[in-house]
């Protein structure tokens, strides 16, 4: 984990008895937002804390306030714009109060600001990216940084990365080495090499989840692609995958508990001649037909 | 000096053209992925087995794929001081048979397609076979005379099938590397583009861009580093030539790619392969190997100072890695998403060095076209389109496989005279061409001559070279869906028009499908796929339109069909079709009931069955399992 440690430094330490112009309120409530917009309407510096990644706290949540009934968006939503606009206020948000040092009218204040992830200068809250994240189930920016691989991992990562070094380029083929060796991308293994190879882990799993043949999940002893490119399609591939996922009892892209297969669906294995195909491992079967299924699985423990 | 590499090639080239034209039998197995798919092990080891026992003086050698994959596994033999045979669907059983007939001294005419009475190579013949047992085989067709192969001419599967893929003495033994050799002693650079240029040949790659000139602007960047990249991500579905070049004949890419590599400068070239070609990959590998042992890759080649190595690098499934930005991205280990050209790959590719970007099959046609001349390869085509094609005829077709003819030749000769027409006389309905990017060709078209000009103009493109042939009971609409599907799930995400654009299509095509078809949704649907055509940055984006577009251009009716009447005519589209059983022809086998995945078929042993309609799925199970045709979609 990145760790953004930022000194704010407010007014100046080597005149201790000249007060400052500029004030911190750490939380962005709607009392810190409201604090915040008088303070700077009067002409002082205001850098608002919060430890959440926005301001707005628990009345942004609320449909009604008491007693007056009024709207709580009503009455939040200017203030929020307000703070965000005002020239007078930074907003220090996803951030932490670590220390305060100093007297009354000259404090120094150490703030721990957490990673975000997002350029939040580009950002515009569109909220696509959480619903489009891929690997929104793998939440890892809260996990400790530095991770020790067990000696039998080692032994296998150092010599993939060892082959490596050197080569341009190298992320792709050792991810690859990787996901053949266990059958998918272990998480420790990605973080360890996110170390070794100084590519940030978001960077990894950007590429992890791009292709389609990496797997963040363990799979199945045997991989059993069922191809849905055209000509097979065409052929009734659909019908092949029905019939083997209803036999294994599992579904498309998924694997059995026993960890004996994984199904998965392949866009076109080459072999459109003999359609409709599938490849078990490196094995490609052609002109498969349904009854044939149960033979072809028997060949595999 | 330069003799002593000579020699180096003529010694090859006597080891291959006697382990090609050995004293003895020689068997040879197509076990590329096709044949392998088909059993072709089974039938090497059967006949290596029957050859131990029996002791019959044969050499046995595994070759890549001849191209008819329909009737794999396919099995040559050489007869000594006679010709060269082709046998087709060969199994275990049949080929100890086989050597039980040759050991017995005959010549096996079981499963027997054709006769070689020479051997050819880019239309000169370079073998008269002799006339050894021809006696025993009167009426048997020559290769000339079977219809699969008559109408086609080989420049990039030239070895394919006749060569063992992984021995570089025969593929010397068919003048291999001779080019590389010429070129490398004799002509500089800008002759070499010259030469390309001159023949016309265009990148096989989906885009048909001039490849003499893609080198010159590469070859013109200032630069102190170049790379050459052959691209073999081969991702449009239905489409497997580059595969079949990889597996059959690795060395005429090396080749080519060399050749590029001094035309542009370049030391170093990559070969991106996608993973799901595992047998490509390794096949590549070991060619590779061989050619540095020679001292074809490697420094100072042919003591001529040019320097040149291949890597490989492999892709992991990802559509869009097959354009070439993204491509470059992949291999350099970063997000793999297209990027805005220009800066063209010839000015700013991989590690923003000039990098030229090229096809298998492109690559293997340079060695040939030095070989034989710009002038020869130019005078094969059409207006722009010069020199050969690959198609891989597929779908629904009587004969199945790869085919190379001349650019120019009607849609009706591949389909009909060397693909044999629709299987059990249906009716064709549409070719599918071009991939994702490409669209449906409706019968109408079938007399359109096949070049990039006029498949475009059909609103269709080459592509890489796919062609799936639909008869009746496919539904176009279904395909467009189909194809939307993909794009959908393989588009990066990068460009607004492209991921919700697909997503959009694919929604309304999916309503369609289902009978929920709205009535301005046809003009919506056209409407749309110029507006993603124009919005986006990549190749991916600026034709997945097509597959919809050209549909609504030659089926309307169908999709009014869907729309307005909810009926699908091809009884294609799931919702809108019922399973029914035909009581008459029922024999209450209950294989049916007893496949059934959601319980739908009820009817007792020996009595008539009968489709709960509620309960049904449409999931065709039954339709397919039934022996007695006794279930009926409509
Ligand atoms: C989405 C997309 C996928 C592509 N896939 C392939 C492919 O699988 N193989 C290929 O050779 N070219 C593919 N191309 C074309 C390449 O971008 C590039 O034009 C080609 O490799 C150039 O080689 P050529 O000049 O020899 O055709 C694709 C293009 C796009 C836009
Ligand atoms: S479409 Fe299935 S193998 Fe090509």
């Amino acid at each position: 984990m990145t760790e953004l440690k930022k000194k704010e430094k407010i007014g100046t330490p080597d005149t201790a008895d000249r007060q400052s112009g500029a004030v911190m309120v750490v939380g962005g409530g709607i009392a810190g937002i409201q604090s915040s917009l008088d303070l700077a309407d009067s002409g002082f510096k205001v850098y608002l804390l919060e430890r959440t990644p926005a301001i707005g706290g628990t009345m942004a949540q609320l449909d009604k306030t008491f007693p007056t009934n009024d709207c709580a968006m009503c009455v939040i939503s200017p203030k929020l714009v307000g703070s965000g606009r005002h020239l007078n206020i930074d907003l220090i948000t996803n951030a932490e109060l670590m220390g305060i040092e100093g007297d009354a009218g000259n404090f120094t204040v150490k703030v721990k600001r957490h990673p975000r992830y997002v350029d939040s200068e580009k950002c515009t809250g569109c909220g696509a990216c959480v619903q489009n994240c891929p690997v929104s189930r793998i939440i890892y920016a809260v996990e400790l940084d530095e991770v020790e691989l067990e000696r039998k991992d080692l032994d296998i990562v150092m010599p993939l990365l060892e082959d490596s070094a050197g080569t341009r380029g190298s992320l792709m083929p050792v991810l690859q080495a990787i996901d053949r060796h266990y059958g998918y991308l272990p998480k420790d293994v990605i973080r360890f090499i996110s170390g070794k190879l100084d590519v940030s882990i978001s960077e990894i799993y950007n590429i992890a989840t791009f292709y389609n043949s990496f797997s963040l999940v363990p799979k199945g002893r045997h991989r059993i692609s069922i191809c849905m490119g055209t000509t097979c399609y065409v052929k009734g591939a659909e019908k092949i995958m029905q019939k083997l996922c209803r036999d294994l009892g599992t579904e498309p892209g998924g694997t059995t508990e026993d960890l004996r297969f994984s199904v998965e669906a392949a866009r076109c294995i080459g072999c459109c001649s003999l359609a409709p195909a599938i490849m078990v491992n490196d094995r490609v079967y052609g002109r498969v037909k349904l009854s044939d299924l149960s033979g072809i699985l028997k060949e595999y423990e | 000096m330069i003799g002593s590499y000579t020699r180096l090639l003529d010694g090859l080239q006597e080891t291959g053209l006697s382990s090609l034209y050995p004293d003895r039998f020689r068997i040879s197995v197509g076990m590329a992925t096709c044949g392998l798919a088909t059993g072709a092990m089974g039938v090497f080891q059967r006949l290596k087995e029957e050859l131990d026992r029996t002791g019959f003086d044969a050499v046995l050698s595994r070759t890549g794929c001849l191209g008819f994959c329909q009737r794999e596994p396919v099995v040559d033999l050489y007869v000594p001081g006679g010709p060269r045979l082709t046998y087709v669907e060969m199994t275990p059983e049949k080929a100890a048979g086989f050597i039980d007939v040759l050991s017995r001294g005959g010549i096996p005419v079981e499963d027997l397609l054709c006769v070689h009475q020479s051997e050819t190579l880019l239309g000169d013949t370079v073998r008269e076979y002799g006339t050894k047992g021809m006696d025993q085989l009167s009426g048997v067709p020559l290769y000339t005379e079977v219809p699969f192969f008559s109408k086609q001419s080989k420049i990039a599967l030239r070895n394919c099938g006749i060569i063992d893929p992984v021995s570089i003495e025969e593929y010397v033994a068919r003048s291999g590397y001779r080019a590389l050799h010429d070129v490398l002693l004799e002509k500089t650079p800008e002759e070499l583009i010259r030469e390309v240029k001159e023949s016309g040949l265009r990148g096989r790659g989906g885009g048909g861009f001039p490849t003499g000139l893609k080198w010159e602007y590469t070859r013109r960047t200032e630069a102190d580093e170049r790379y050459i990249v052959c691209n073999a991500d081969e991702g449009d579905p239905g489409a497997y030539m580059d595969r079949s070049v990889l597996e059959g004949d690795p060395h005429s890419v090396i080749e080519g790619m060399i050749l590029g590599g001094f035309a542009m400068g370049a030391s170093t070239g990559f070969v991106y392969v996608r993973t799901e070609y595992p047998l490509a990959i390794q096949r590549m590998e070991e060619a590779i190997a061989q050619a540095g042992k020679n001292g074809f890759l490697g420094d100072d080649i042919f003591g001529s100072g040019f320097s040149f190595d291949i890597e490989i690098r492999q892709g992991s499934g990802a559509f869009v890695c097959g354009e070439e930005t993204s491509l470059m991205h992949s291999i350099e280990g970063v997000s793999p998403e297209p990027r805005n050209r220009p800066p063209f790959p010839s000015e700013s590719g991989l590690w923003e060095k000039p990098t030229n970007i090229n096809n298998v099959e492109t690559w293997a046609n340079i060695p040939a076209i030095i070989q034989k001349g710009s002038g020869w390869f130019s005078s094969i085509g059409t207006g722009k389109s010069k020199g050969t094609k690959v198609f891989s005829l597929v779908g629904t077709v009587r004969n199945t496989g790869l085919v190379e003819v001349p650019m120019g030749i009607t849609l009706r000769e591949i389909i009909f005279d060397i693909g044999g027409g629709i299987p059990e006389d249906r009716e064709f309905k549409a070719v599918q061409t071009g991939g994702p990017s490409g669209g449906c060709i409706p019968a109408s078209l079938l007399d359109l001559p096949v070049d990039y000009e006029r498949l475009a103009e059909a609103g269709s493109i080459m592509g890489s070279g796919g062609m799936v042939v639909m008869d009746q009971s496919s539904c176009v609409v279904d395909i467009a869906r189909y194809f939307l599907e993909f794009t959908n799930d393989e588009s990066c995400g990068k460009c607004t028009s492209c991921r919700d654009g697909s997503e959009l299509m694919l929604e309304i095509l999916t309503r369609i499908t289902r009978g929920n078809g709205k009535s301005e949704d046809i003009d919506f649907l056209e409407e749309l796929g110029v507006a993603i055509t124009d919005a986006s940055q990549c190749g991916l984006g600026q034709t997945l339109a097509n597959p919809v577009l050209s549909t609504i251009r030659y089926f309307r009716e169908e999709y009014e069909a869907h729309i307005e009447r909810a009926v699908c005519p091809a009884h294609a589209c799931k919702a809108l079709v019922t399973y029914r059983v035909d009581a008459g022809r029922c024999t209450g086998c209950t294989l049916c009931a007893r496949n059934c995945p959601s319980g739908a078929v009820r009817g007792k042993l020996k009595e008539a069955h009968t489709i709960d309609q509620g309960n049904c799925t449409k999931c065709g199970l039954c339709f397919d399992v039934c022996n007695f045709n006794a279930i009926v979609v409509e």
